[in-house]
């Protein structure tokens, strides 16, 4: 109805058709070359809008990079890990089996171990200990068996088996007590230097603070010479 | 223009095709032209609003939905649009004629259709001096209703409003333009 009502209007508006006509025909004209320019723009817009597009992907794919170095295990403990992936996961332990099964499961290792006398165990202990430390940072599968270990060493720790079972049987072979501390990853302190690396540590810092000191010397001549020269 | 060649025009933009894009310039270039310098001024203004409509039409056809509006209307919108913004975002303050009061509203319908049919040489002047003291929104309203004939739905989609707003707004113009014309003659 309104709407009607203002056709009417714009017919009878006379006035202000006219005045419109005339502020129109006044306006700015359109440059010729105004097109030419404009479509040199947009040929260079998509371009622009491709590496737009792109740059996220870019940088994702360097943040996986990043992820993928940092994240990945060392060269070294690949053939470690091949070796445990063939192992079956453990069974359900009673508490009579236990003794048997951890040493089916460290065979390879327990035999260097259980060779060689009391006073020469703690090297061959880091082995130990370090081929867990691999094992620890494998898939999920792994890190339960350790988990699993860790509980039966801590077990056999707490109610050591008696002499005669452990030696007696004739495959059933000696195992190897461990104690929670071969276990690096739950033990934080098993991280620590030895005291030769911290020897050793302290004399380089030692060595360092020195050298930085005649460095401050140096510069501290160099500025009173230049002083002097003014 | 038939039917097929909008079609064509309309695939040709969505393709980002060079000879489509030329087409759509040459085809609603002025009216864009003229539309942004109605509201901005200075050539340089308007020729960096024209383009940066354009990029946007071409840059945005796949929204243009054919049922809601022609492309023309929806390629006045995207330059109604630029320009409104453009000005907001501009530095320079612009002053306008304000109606506070309302006083305006208050002139008789009668009074203003007598002064607005006749088109003598010094009405049309007058009308000429008052349009530019109207805001630059309503200016556009008034050049889209009165010079290109738009309906108010059209007018409507181009401003992002409603018909009957945009009636409204027409109506409360006039006598706005009238009030402006009755203090510039005073």
């Amino acid at each position: 109805m309104k709407e009607d009502i203002l056709n009417t209007l714009r017919q009878q508006d006379n006035a202000i058709r006219e005045a419109l006509r005339q502020e129109e025909a006044e306006l700015p004209k359109m440059p010729a070359d105004l097109n030419a320019r404009l479509m040199q723009r947009v040929e260079q817009e998509p371009r622009k809008a491709t590496v737009r597009r792109l740059w996220p992907w870019v940088a994702a794919a360097c943040v996986a990079g990043f992820m993928a170095v940092f994240l990945m295990p060392p060269k070294d403990t690949v053939p470690a890990l091949t070796m445990q992936k063939t192992s079956p996961t453990l069974p359900q332990y009673g508490k009579g089996e236990v003794s048997s099964e951890v040493s089916k499961v460290e065979e390879p290792v327990v035999a260097k171990v259980e060779t060689k006398e009391v006073s020469q165990r703690t090297p061959k202990a880091k082995k130990v200990r370090n081929t867990q430390k691999n094992l620890m940072t494998s898939t999920p599968q792994e890190t339960e068996v350790c988990n699993d270990l860790a509980i039966v060493q801590e077990n056999e720790a707490v109610t050591p088996l008696p002499s005669g079972e452990g030696q007696g049987g004739g495959s059933a072979k000696a195992t190897v007590v461990l104690t929670e501390r071969d276990i690096p990853i739950t033990r934080p302190e098993n991280y620590k230097y030895t005291p030769e690396e911290l020897a050793l540590l302290r004399k380089q810092a030692d060595e360092a603070y020195l050298k930085w000191v005649e460095l401050e010397l140096e510069i501290s001549k160099n500025n009173l010479q230049q002083t002097a020269q003014k | 223009m038939t039917e097929t060649d909008k079609i064509n025009l309309i695939q040709g933009l969505r393709k980002q095709s060079p000879k489509a894009q030329q087409q759509a310039l040459d085809r609603y270039g002025r009216d864009v032209f003229a539309l942004v310098a109605r509201l901005v001024t200075g050539t340089e203004n308007v020729e960096e609003v024209y383009q940066d409509v354009f990029i946007k039409v071409f840059r945005y056809i796949d929204r243009y939905n054919e049922e809601k509006s022609s492309l023309r209307t929806w390629i006045s919108r995207i330059a109604y649009n630029e320009s409104i913004t453009y000005l907001r975002h501009k530095s320079e303050p612009v002053v306008y004629y304000e109606d506070r009061n309302g006083e305006a509203e208050k002139l008789s319908d009668a009074e203003v259709d007598e002064t607005f049919g006749q088109a003598n040489a010094e009405t049309v002047q007058l009308i000429r001096a008052a349009l530019k003291h109207l805001p630059p929104d309503e200016r556009a309203i008034v050049t889209m209703f009165y010079y290109e004939e738009m309906s108010l739905k059209e007018i409507a989609f181009v401003t992002e409003s409603i018909p009957t707003t945009v009636a409204s707004k027409l109506s409360r113009i006039r006598k706005k333009l009238y009030r402006i014309i009755k203090m510039l003659q005073s």
